[in-house]
């Protein structure tokens, strides 16, 4: 797939749902099951998006990227911010993949 | 006394997004450098998209190889939360907005934006959406172009760790939906993750499809057994 025809038909998906509503009001008025769902989509792709891929990434050394995302978690879980998880993930990944 | 909503006070708004936008998309910049973009396409995606989650998600789909089609469902999917935003933003608009300010502003709405633009009073003027977008949209696509640039420098064996990127910030991502949410946040991300590993390893399913069937069953699996608070 050419990299620059996925990144603007990416942007124009994008586009379509935020002007949506702009010209249906009829889609606030959703079925409550239909809400709920939406609402709890970003959670389900959450899931595919980390497994199994940070697994696969690391063929040599499966528990690389394992031990990279566990301590993301632990440091998410205690305190809010996104850079700190992440660079202390890439450094343990990288102590895992260079030991 | 009430603010006045000016273009000077939208950007003095939105600089608290500014400074939460930067470092992610640095995370951004990282990632698209490691899945082998050139700079300006990686400008490009987030000068075009400005979606956090939608572009992160486009990225991992096009790094495992994903069909155009299947990035475009995806994308649509994982952004439909934008319609509820849009039509909530819409109702609170100035209503003598010019034709061209709606798409305009359509285009800058974000889940930072939108919380931040709805809690004053409306009618909501365009020249402080324009501030508050124009700021937060700053540090989006500034914050890529330095992460991109970081990702140059990095000595082999480190760009290999930094894929973790990826993984790294949807971890976190899902880490604070289980502090808000509570366990149910995690069951349903475990049971589409499990899905998603069986359809595209065990039946061979292409990546992107799997990620659509593994993402849609686990929402309704969750929307049907959770009750209404759960999911707000």
């Amino acid at each position: 797939m050419n990299a620059t025809v996925a990144i603007l038909a990416s942007a124009l998906a994008t586009f379509a749902v935020r002007l949506l509503p702009y010209y249906a009001a009829w889609l606030s008025r959703l079925p409550r099951f239909l809400a709920k769902s939406l609402r709890l989509l970003p959670i389900a792709a959450l899931g595919p998006l980390i497994f199994p891929g940070v697994i696969l990434d690391y063929p040599d050394r499966w528990w690389a990227g394992l031990g990279g995302i566990a301590i993301a978690s632990l440091f998410a879980w205690r305190k809010n911010g996104m850079i700190i998880p992440i660079l202390l993930s890439i450094a343990i990944t990288w102590a895992l993949l260079a030991l | 006394m009430e603010r006045s909503l000016t273009f000077t006070l939208g950007c003095h708004d939105g600089l608290p997004i500014f400074i939460g936008y930067f470092p992610t998309a640095i995370a951004f910049g990282l990632v698209c450098r490691d899945l082998g973009l050139r700079a300006w396409q990686a400008i490009l995606f987030s000068v075009s998209n400005f979606a956090g989650s939608g572009q992160f998600l486009a990225a991992s789909l096009m790094g495992s190889g994903a069909l155009l089609a299947e990035l475009v469902i995806s994308v649509w999917l994982i952004n439909m939360r934008y319609v509820f935003m849009g039509a909530e933003l819409a109702r609170k608009l100035d209503p003598h907005l010019k034709g061209w300010q709606r798409p305009l502003i359509a285009f800058g709405t974000t889940d930072e934006v939108f919380s931040v633009a709805v809690l004053n009073p409306s009618p909501l003027p365009a020249p402080y959406l324009f501030g508050l977008q124009a700021t937060s949209y700053l540090g989006w696509v500034g914050g890529t172009a330095v992460g991109f640039l970081i990702g140059m420098v990095l000595p082999p064996l480190l760009q290999l760790a930094v894929g973790v990127t990826l993984y790294a910030l949807f971890t976190v991502l899902l880490t604070q939906q289980v502090r808000q949410k509570g366990v149910i946040a995690l069951a349903i991300a475990a049971l589409s993750a499990t899905i998603h590993t069986v359809l595209t390893i065990v039946v061979g399913m292409p990546v992107g499809w799997s990620f659509v069937i593994s993402m849609l069953s686990a929402t309704f699996v969750g929307a049907w057994i959770v009750d209404e608070e759960v999911g707000r």
